[in-house]
């Protein structure tokens, strides 16, 4: 039943997957070496590529090749508004909005106080400094609307009040298209408590 | 943690209120939800497919607000079948928020599992009401007070002795007379031990009394309280303090 130590090693690797448990693992690897070789060779070729040539953009803190990312480079984008987000997949969403054409800073994470991820983690020095480079004025910050989210939100709003920086929150309330029937209770209440104004 | 397979056979408990403490991804798409009972205690159940972007029981995976629980299973790990709003919103912000997390990492670190303790559910409810009434930006302060009163509850209710109004042979406390407290024993004469914190008589008074206006009482009744939590939770310290203490740094 000993399978060769080889295959042992490729299994556990796959262990380092989130959510892989030995099963799956397994699964994979065998799916890989018998009926998808040529897969398993370009996997292995995009890892290492990817290892080697990605790193964090200097601006935003993205993966990028380069040591400024092409978001970063674009001239034709507003260089006043900075958005803050959790994760790279955040950017994208905002980015396929086509209603920002600011700035962004990716924070990789978010203030997790129960877990033990604190400002360290999440890139606060690099943030810091980023938004104090003089033609930033205003900040956005686009963390999601956990409790996590809002406190990571709230931390960074008051380093950066501190600091002179103007700071705004996204909204939230009703989807698209919402209707009031049909919408859960939390998000119904959230709406009814930061409603506002009719001009 | 030790998982145990999750049970989903008998022993279905309906509608519970319920305040979920933290949740740890479970499997490819499931959470494990560390929930306060008010009949049951610490609840540990697992949320099938919540990591699910669709998941319905993702969105009310909400701490802070008191939420109505279904689940089974006799086994350690129960399996979560439902989760209800039942009260009005509460929603914490700032410094507020912090002082949740703070709390509900002190019942994840001292409550024992399916172990009732219905009316320190019932303080934690009135207190993470208090802390979502607070205004925008409370002074630290008026948070401070809240935590020290919470801190307190949770210890007696807990069942670890904090005896405030007589010293460790039954006599009454003094006012004006200094004490050290050591924890399991009590405030004892400062020449008494070598161990616990320094402290006047009127803070012993006062913190039976929940009466937290004065100076002195709310610099040494943060001490005492640290001192006894430290003591009860051990060497691994606690990771919302560690993080108040590292934003302080910027
Ligand atoms: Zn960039």
């Amino acid at each position: 039943m000993n399978s060769p130590a080889v295959l042992e090693q490729l299994i556990s690797a796959l262990r380092c997957l989130p959510g892989v448990g030995p099963k799956s693992s397994t699964r994979m690897a065998y799916h890989l070496l018998q009926r998808d070789r040529q897969g398993a060779q370009l996997l292995a070729a995009s890892l290492q590529q990817a290892l080697d040539k990605l790193a964090h953009c200097d601006y935003c803190n993205n993966f990028s090749e380069h040591a400024v990312c092409s978001v970063c480079q674009d001239t034709a984008r507003d260089k006043t508004a900075l958005c803050v987000v959790e994760m790279p997949t955040d950017l994208m969403m905002l980015e396929n909005t086509r209603s920002y054409h600011g700035q962004y800073f990716v924070l990789m994470g978010k203030l997790s106080p129960m877990d033990g991820i604190g400002p360290k983690d999440i890139h606060l020095d690099k943030l810091l400094k980023r938004a104090q480079d003089g033609t930033v004025n205003e900040v956005i910050l686009a963390t999601n609307f956990t409790s996590e989210g809002e406190a990571t939100a709230h931390y960074i709003g008051q380093m950066l009040k501190s600091r002179g920086i103007q700071v705004s929150r996204i909204a939230r309330g009703l989807p698209m298209g919402g209707e009031i029937e049909y919408v859960d209770s939390g998000t119904l209440s959230t709406a009814l408590l930061e409603r506002k104004a009719v001009t | 943690m030790a998982v145990s397979k999750p049970d989903s056979g008998s022993h279905k408990q309906s509608q519970q209120p319920v305040f979920i403490l933290h949740t740890y991804p479970f499997k490819e798409t499931s959470l494990v939800v560390e929930m306060f009972s008010q009949e049951f205690g610490r609840i540990a159940a697992v949320a099938k497919g919540a990591r699910r972007p669709l998941s319905a029981m993702r969105g009310m995976l909400q701490s802070f607000q008191q939420l109505a629980g279904t689940w089974s299973g006799k086994n350690e790990l129960k399996t979560l079948h439902d989760l209800e709003w039942m009260t009005g919103l509460t929603l914490l912000r700032g410094d507020a928020l912090m002082c949740g997390f703070y709390m509900n990492e002190l019942l994840l670190r001292l409550l024992p599992r399916d172990d009732a303790h219905a009316q320190l559910f019932e303080y934690y409810a009135q207190t993470v009401q208090t802390l979502s009434t607070l205004q925008q930006m409370p002074d630290s302060q008026q948070l401070a007070q809240i935590m020290r009163r919470f801190e307190l509850k949770m210890l007696q209710e807990l069942g670890y002795a904090v005896p405030l109004t007589y010293d460790e042979h039954g006599e009454v406390i003094h006012a004006n007379e200094s004490y050290r407290f050591e924890a399991d024993y009590g405030a004892c004469a400062p020449s008494a031990t070598r161990h616990g914190v320094l402290m006047q008589g009127s803070t012993l008074l006062d913190m039976a009394r929940g009466d937290y206006s004065n100076v002195v009482t709310q610099a040494q009744s943060k001490q005492l309280m640290r001192y006894l939590l430290q003591h009860y939770l051990g060497e691994k310290p606690l990771h919302t303090r560690q993080l108040l203490v590292d934003l302080q740094g910027f």
